[in-house]
């Protein structure tokens, strides 16, 4: 390899990792300030905050784990999970924020589902008193991230199990465990699910950190009283005062290492390899500590066996081995499934029709006024669309650029050394991160700047992008670049005539998710942007604390289409060659 | 179009392929150790062996492509030296060697018709440095298709093609690119028996044509070309101990 390419890979490096470091470093520098955690463990509302992040985190993504694994048993037993899954673009491209603000256009006291029964069923001519959306039990937003994890974890399980390798494996030895007398359900339980929940680790350590640490959603659709703690650290942060803000600063720092903590549990509850160094190490201790233990006399060591063990058989009974109930399914098969592409169309409905209400008395279920109003005030601040669209377009292409040159020019080793380290501002919370980022963005005076936010973007988009990208690069065939050698073509020839045209599919569509990250980006764009910069995720999540219901309407299912455009692009550029149809003829050999 | 532009071009120079491996393996482990092969042109020199003895990576050092054979985390190294009609090849990067390839998987480019498959291969400028017009790199696309017998199938989707006829693209690719020398790298063992069998004397006797050096790879004492040339590699002993 050329000092050059080495030189360019090191360079790359340094770009992504300087502002993660630097602003990792900040927040830490921040977090050292006795009085900030003083005033935390003093708030009265602190305990009961945490309490409710780790209710919502925790069941969100239980639940949404449960769901994936029946999904997934029905859709592989009776193999309609190719059908069923052709359906998830659609849903991956709905941004949490709309989703929230979907579910409270049908759950709210005014919402549809009281309207289609009212006044026949309960007798309201009012809209009741009732926390239906901000439910002091963390339900609506439970519901909420349950909705969205559900289709995100299937996503990843489908690209493991649409691999060709893999789907053939898996398929041979779940016909073979049915023929060693194992019923469908428990060929999958036992021979497909415990090779695939590995797989799933590193999406669902992801759904937790978001489950637990998600603003622009809990805002919407969460508990308000007290909030969740990413809610608490958020509104600490943007209060005046400064002790209120160091405070914060400790919130986020706390919220951190609860999703440490509960990473590492799930890890080790879904097996993963680092637990199994830690069971081993465990063991070795006990050995250290009673050295001359008899096999299995001493008193003392027994105990720690039995903890051992029966931490063992709770992993086993955890998230790998789920009940077989999960698996068997006690709802007919598709249930869950429709349910889920129920409740999508429904908020897409909800949006769209509540984005063209005027006057809309409670109980008719459909308004008693059309009007264009809300996208004509969409319209004439069209700014805002502009600057989410510069936003999102400027921080995905910078991303896709270094991603390509990155995966292009970066020793493998290098590639699989760093990535954790790219991939942080996907676990770590985002109130942590726009803390570092805008310190970061003070240093550099490019705080509330169009360059500073926009690189904050970038941050937050890159390890989208290069989760995209990554599977396309590594299954790309060595041979082709040494067979378009060996025809005497240089390195560019390879690149541009053969290696990125085959890979046009995944760049167009790392480009898009990239685009569709940006879109929802809402802590980021309203702190690094020091309120200076309206996007519609920014205005949509702002006007759910109001009454102009259609106005939020129309910018959410905007916050919606946007990606959805994105992604419609994405596949008509990644779209495969059409090649003059003929029947295949039969070969002369 | 069958003719060989290198006859008589390196006049005096023209003895074929010289390979001296002293040692080729990874830092840690080495794969082949003292292997010296001499092709004269024209002849197609059999190289055989059992599985990971390193006979791909033979010919991975033949055409300067070891960076993309590394199954570990270890690169290969080559300490050693290849010789093509008189050139020293060692050092210089694959594509200015003139070193064709052909994979057991014929490794069409998907995004590419047959015809476009072909058309990659052919040089923009012929040996003696005249730029070809388009019509003429066009014949010499459709010649190459009448020899396949392919033709008129070259507006098709390579994925629409037949094992065997697939098989016969990579060959016609390989050799519309003018190589010097041709390795063969377990072309037929993807094929049955029976068009295994049809395809072996196709192969060679276009590749004899040509008037090139050719390295054949392959595990199948059928496969073998020529009797009087044939290589046994032996699966290497543990060296990782000795080092």
């Amino acid at each position: 390899m050329s000092a050059f390419v080495i030189f360019a890979a090191w360079l790359l490096a340094l770009i992504a990792a300087v502002p993660i470091g630097a602003a990792l470093w900040a927040v830490g520098a921040q977090m050292l300030d006795a009085a900030a955690w003083q005033a935390l463990w003093a708030d009265p509302q602190t305990w009961r905050a945490w309490g409710m992040t780790l209710w919502t985190g925790l069941a969100s993504t239980a639940l949404a784990w449960i769901t994936v694994a029946h999904v997934l048993a029905s859709g592989f037993i009776r193999q309609q999970l190719g059908r069923w899954l052709s359906h998830l673009p659609a849903l991956l491209a709905t941004p949490h924020a709309a989703m929230a603000i979907g579910l409270v256009l049908w759950l709210s006291p005014s919402g549809w589902a009281l309207r289609l029964v009212s006044p026949g069923l309960t007798g309201f001519d009012a809209p009741p008193p009732w926390f239906t959306t901000q439910d002091p039990w963390g339900l609506g937003l439970i519901l909420a991230l349950w909705l969205k994890e559900v289709p995100f974890l299937l996503w990843v399980a489908a690209t493991q199990m649409q691999r060709e390798d893999l789907r053939r494996r898996w398929q041979a030895e779940y016909a073979l465990a049915q023929t060693l007398g194992r019923t469908p359900a428990q060929a999958f339980a036992q021979i497909v699910w415990p090779q695939l929940a590995p797989r799933l680790r590193w999406p669902l350590l992801a759904v937790l950190a978001y489950g637990l640490t998600v603003v622009d959603m809990a805002l919407i659709i969460g508990p308000a009283t007290p909030p969740t703690l990413a809610v608490l650290a958020w509104q600490w942060l943007s209060d005046a005062d400064l002790l209120t803000q160091t405070q914060g600063v400790a919130a986020a720092g706390w919220l951190t290492g609860t999703v440490l903590v509960a990473g590492v549990v799930t890890a080790w509850l879904v097996g993963a390899a680092p637990s199994r160094r830690m069971l081993g190490y465990g063991k070795r201790l006990i050995g250290v500590v009673l050295p001359h233990s008899p096999k299995d006399g001493l008193v003392g060591a027994a105990p720690w066996r039995r903890m051992l063990g029966h931490g063992k058989r709770l992993k086993l009974a955890g998230a790998r081995r789920l009940p077989k109930a999960v698996f068997v399914g006690v709802w007919p098969p598709n249930v869950i499934w429709t349910t889920l592409l129920t409740t999508y169309t429904a908020v897409w409905f909800a949006l769209t029709v509540d984005s063209f209400s005027g006057v809309w008395p409670f109980p008719q279920v459909w308004p008693e006024l059309w009007t264009l109003g809300a996208w004509q005030q969409v319209a004439s601040s069209a700014h805002t669309v502009w600057t989410t669209l510069g936003l999102g377009v400027a921080s995905a292409s910078v991303c896709l650029l270094w991603s390509v040159a990155w995966l292009e020019l970066a020793p493998r080793r290098w590639q699989q050394a760093l990535q954790p380290w790219f991939l942080l501002p996907l676990v770590l919370p985002s109130v942590l991160w726009v803390v570092g980022l805008y310190s970061l963005a003070l240093h550099t005076r490019l705080e509330g700047q169009w360059l500073g936010l926009s690189l904050a973007h970038a941050v937050m988009v890159l390890p989208y992008v290069l989760l995209a990208l990554v599977p396309a690069y590594q299954a790309v065939d060595p041979r082709q670049a040494a067979l378009v050698a060996s025809l005497g073509h240089g390195r560019w020839v390879y690149l541009w005539r053969v290696k990125w045209p085959l890979l046009q599919r995944a760049i167009a569509s790392a480009w898009a998710v990239g685009f569709a990250v940006s879109v929802a980006q809402y802590l980021p764009t309203l702190y690094v942007g020091a309120g200076r910069f309206a996007t519609v995720t920014t205005e949509a999540v702002t006007l759910a604390a109001g009454a102009q219901r259609s106005l939020m309407s129309a910018y959410a299912a905007l916050q919606m289409l946007l990606p959805i455009v994105a992604f419609a692009l994405a596949a008509w550029l990644g779209r495969p060659r059409r090649f003059e149809k003929i029947a295949p003829m039969k070969a002369t050999p | 179009m069958t003719d060989t532009p290198q006859d008589g071009l390196h006049h005096g120079m023209n003895d074929g392929l010289h390979v001296h491996i002293e040692r080729l393996g990874s830092a840690l482990h080495a794969l082949v150790s003292g292997l010296h092969l001499h092709v004269p042109p024209g002849e197609i020199l059999t190289l055989m062996g059992p599985s990971g003895c390193g006979k791909s990576s033979v010919l991975a050092a033949i055409a300067g492509t070891l960076a993309s054979v590394s199954e570990g985390l270890q690169p290969l190294q080559l300490q050693g030296s290849v010789q093509l009609n008189g050139h020293e090849l060692t050092h210089l990067p694959t594509h200015q060697r003139g070193v064709g390839l052909v994979f057991q998987d014929a490794l069409l480019f998907p995004h590419m018709t047959v015809a476009e498959n072909l058309l990659f291969a052919v040089p923009v400028s012929d040996a003696s440095g005249n730029k070809g017009s388009t019509a003429q790199r066009q014949a010499r696309v459709q010649q190459a298709l009448q020899e396949a017998e392919l033709s008129g199938m070259g507006e098709r989707d390579p994925s629409t093609l037949s094992g065997g006829q697939r098989a016969r693209v990579a060959l016609m690719r390989a050799l519309l690119a003018e190589p010097q020398a041709l390795l063969l790298d377990e072309p037929f063992s993807k094929l049955d028996a029976a068009l295994r069998a049809q395809l072996r004397p196709w192969v060679f006797a276009h590749v004899r044509e040509r008037r090139i050096p050719v390295v054949l790879v392959t595990h199948d004492e059928q496969d073998v070309a020529d009797p009087q040339r044939v290589v046994h590699l032996r699966a290497t002993e543990e060296s990782a101990n000795h080092v």
